[in-house]
């Protein structure tokens, strides 16, 4: 597969890593090679302020300690960081019996731009805009990147960590 | 699952638009014309499918322009998700797709445990399994009382919202409410089957098939429907895929592809159903693909109610105490279980670190959920594959050469809800 | 000396409804009080009671609501017999507006554009909780309760509240009316 940085599975799913210049690429040798020919989702995340949280308890050790096993304190270990801010995932699908996945992943940090897959499968279309509507993240390629959730004079993203939460203060009640 | 190469082509070629798939243009030498008028279907229309606006160019009857604008129903569920703990962050999926509540509980819980590891006890499985299919139907009866209300058969609409309130029924007496029921946990289910309900459910199983007759005896050969329906918004097998439309909408148009056959979850592997797949691809096709659904819906619950009626006393709910609260009894004898009771009340359960992304086949195709799990009580990330979002990128290229009346009829077939549309 | 225990029919008691006899409820009794203090004329009587006897609802089903909005009109729950069962969808010959889901701040424009399309007089009822206060969405989005921006007469709990309960709402309005109260907007003097 051209293009391809990284290959890890987890939990029964394959996730491809590859950068965003050879998304395109990557993505038509996937629906014309591989037989995904269905593009599911567009699932952008914002990792801002991952792992800052750190370990509850009293012991934080790197080799953590197991949820399901007695008398542990929850919280496993800090989460192995992450390489950029945001990271756009491609969810395919081959329309077919067995139904196979697969998850395509763009690392990208703020200001980065990917390219559009609008032209592998149309309905990316609106999964784009989503993304940047909600993220900030900049399509390029895109006939029509518009916001599409929020108000056309809406500013600021608001999916992004650094959005607050918004809303008006409620008595009784701190967090949430 | 391929087309039979005999079968004919619903059309040749694609009729997804260009330079952008999902808005349809005046053609370049209408557009100094002025027959063409511009009109607003604006977000508050009698079409009782929610706040979708369409902008519609019309050149005296036909639709020669079209974009749909979203977003009046945009909630912030996905950010609204991440303040909350896993636990209680279950009550906000059911109002994303408020027709076919419980499947949005469903894939979000089944992501949680696919993430957590958990193993589900059978009866939860199987209950699960029937709370979906009667899901399924009232998402289909409701589409179908509406549907049929826009076009004029306005007397569906009293027909299928009887049974409608038949299974409303059924789940207040499952899970106390009749719609957001947030019956399921992650683990099983939140509380045990109460008695009294598989004969209800068995009432309801033998009286659905006559009503699903009833209803066909009511539009099914009817003129009027049949002109409106047939031969409108076509869509061909490869437009159907490349424009990511999944359940009903694809089916009717030829492709044999269903969740619950190409990939099981939960137990459908362990039912027998069929799978209805119709190749016209046009709206007429699609309302015969969801009726047929009705009936199969009511064969899987059938079944469902067979299994679950065996398994009195089995336990409803995993036995982790790190994810499930213990019983009551024993917090009065255990201190483990009054720590483990306060620790999951106050903080939540704690999901490993990763990333998954589930899909059940829900009343419209293929709802997804793509969660992100820090490692701690919260969810990091959730974002749900809405089906009706996907449906509706496909209105532009169903609208071509069709008229406006046409327009409800089409929008109609896609099923569309906007509450996952806008999320 | 122990009384003989006896059935209550054998003390004299025909029926346990004598027993349940409550007098009006709170709102019955403001509504009374409010009544009188009123004291509306015969003809502005006979047009409250016209007004209330056939007010006919726009459509501006938004979300989960909606779906229970419809339902008051199924057989089982019949809004027919209050003579509303005709859901108009042109504010304009609209009487009630029945605001059922969540409204999100792209969506208060056109809810505003409906409201001041309608003629007066006119009556807004904030169906379920997030029409009411937001619900359970606190967040960037969701309007925070609709009157903010219309005049609300009757707020109905419930997420959804049950075809029932939406009926006690629009019966209570119904009261309302009859007895005189004006419409919200002549009451906090909001320009309508």
């Amino acid at each position: 597969m051209p293009g391809l940085l990284e290959r890890t599975e987890a939990h029964g799913e394959t996730t491809l890593v590859v950068g965003p210049e050879s998304l395109v690429d990557a993505c038509t040798y996937l629906r014309d090679e591989a037989g995904f020919d269905m593009l599911a989702d567009i699932a952008a995340t914002d990792y801002l302020g991952w792992g800052g949280d750190g370990v509850s308890g009293y012991i934080g050790t790197p080799s953590g300690r197991n949820l399901n096993a007695p008398m542990t304190q929850g919280h496993q270990r800090l989460p192995a960081p992450k390489p950029k801010r945001f990271a756009i995932n491609y969810h395919l699908l081959a329309v077919r019996q067995g139904a196979p996945r697969v998850r395509v992943q763009v690392w990208l940090d703020e200001g980065e731009a990917v390219p559009s897959v609008i032209g592998v499968w149309p309905t990316a279309d609106w999964h784009e805009r989503e993304a940047w509507d909600m993220l900030g993240i900049a399509i390029e390629g895109h006939p029509n990147l518009l916001r599409i959730l929020m108000p056309d004079d809406w500013e600021g993203h608001p999916l992004r960590k650094d959005y607050p939460l918004g809303g008006e203060p409620v008595r009784f009640s701190e967090a949430e | 699952m391929t087309l039979a190469p005999e079968r004919a082509r619903i059309y040749e070629g694609t009729r997804i638009p260009e330079p952008i798939p999902t808005i349809l243009r005046v053609p370049p030498e209408l557009r100094d014309s002025e027959d063409v008028l511009q009109v607003n279907f604006g977000p508050n229309h009698p079409s009782t499918h929610g706040v979708l606006r369409l902008i519609v160019d019309l050149d005296g009857e036909s639709v020669v322009g079209l974009e749909a604008v979203i977003g009046y129903l945009h909630t912030g569920f996905e950010k609204n998700m991440e303040e909350k703990n896993w636990w209680k962050a279950i009550t906000y999926p059911p109002r994303i797709d408020y027709l076919s509540f419980q499947k949005n509980e469903l894939v979000f819980v089944l992501a949680i445990e696919k993430l957590l590891d958990l193993p589900i006890p059978p009866k939860a499985t199987w209950m699960r399994m029937l709370l979906s299919e009667l899901n399924r139907i009232h998402s289909h009866l409701v589409w179908l009382a509406t549907a049929a209300l826009e076009l004029g058969a306005i007397s569906m609409f009293w027909y299928a919202f009887r049974e409608r309130d038949l299974i409303l029924d059924l789940f207040e007496l499952v899970a106390g409410a009749r719609m957001h029921t947030r019956y399921f946990q992650a683990g099983g289910l939140s509380e045990d089957i109460p008695l009294g309900f598989f004969p209800e459910c068995r009432k309801f199983v033998d009286r659905m098939p006559h009503a699903v007759d009833e209803y066909e005896q009511l539009i099914d050969r009817n003129q009027i429907w049949l002109e409106r329906t047939v031969g409108l918004g076509l869509l061909s097998r490869e437009d159907a895929i490349a424009l990511g439309q999944t359940g009903p909408v694809l089916r009717g148009s030829g492709v044999d592809f269903d969740l619950r056959r190409a990939d099981p979850y939960l137990a459908y592997d362990q039912v027998d159903f069929r799978v209805p797949v119709y190749h016209r691809g046009d709206v007429y096709d699609r309302y015969r693909v969801r009726m047929d659904e009705m009936r199969e819906s009511t064969r899987i619950v059938a079944q469902c109610v067979d299994r679950l009626e065996h398994m009195e006393g089995e336990p409803w709910i995993a036995d982790d105490r790190k994810v499930v609260l213990p019983p009551r009894e024993e917090l009065h004898t255990s201190m483990e279980s009054l720590i483990h009771h306060f620790k999951l009340v106050t903080e939540g359960y704690r999901v490993p670190e990763g990333e998954v992304y589930v899909a059940v086949e829900s009343a419209r195709g293929e709802l997804g959920c793509y969660v992100v799990s820090e490692g701690g009580p919260r969810p990091w990330r959730v974002k749900f594959r809405a089906p009706s979002f996907v449906a509706l990128e496909a209105t532009a290229s169903l609208m071509r050469d069709a008229l406006v009346a046409d327009m409800i009829a089409v929008v109609g077939s896609l099923d569309t809800v906007m509450g996952e549309v806008d999320r | 000396m122990a009384v003989k225990p006896q059935r209550l029919r054998d003390h004299g008691l025909k029926t346990e409804r004598l027993l349940m006899r409550r007098g009006p409820s709170v709102f019955e009794q403001e509504l009374g009080d409010l009544e009188q203090a009123l004291m509306t004329t015969t003809l502005s009587k006979a047009l409250q009671w016209a007004q209330s006897k056939s007010m006919w609802p726009d459509t501006f089903g938004l979300s989960c609501c909606a779906i229970e909005m419809m339902a008051i009109v199924s057989p089982r729950y019949d809004i027919a017999r209050f003579g509303m069962e005709a859901f108009r969808s042109s504010p304009r010959q609209a009487d009630l507006l029945i605001v059922s889901g969540r409204v999100a701040h792209k969506m208060a424009e056109p809810l505003r554009q409906i409201y001041d399309q309608m003629l007066e007089p006119k009556w807004v009822i904030a169906m379920g909780a997030c029409a009411s206060s937001g619900g359970m969405f606190n967040n960037y989005t969701v309007l925070q309760g609709v009157d903010k921006i219309v005049a609300v007469d009757i707020h109905v709990p419930g997420c959804p509240p049950r075809p029932e309960a939406l009926m006690e709402g629009i019966v209570r309005l119904h009261e309302k009316i009859r007895a005189g109260v004006p419409p919200a907007y002549e009451i906090r003097g909001v320009a309508s």
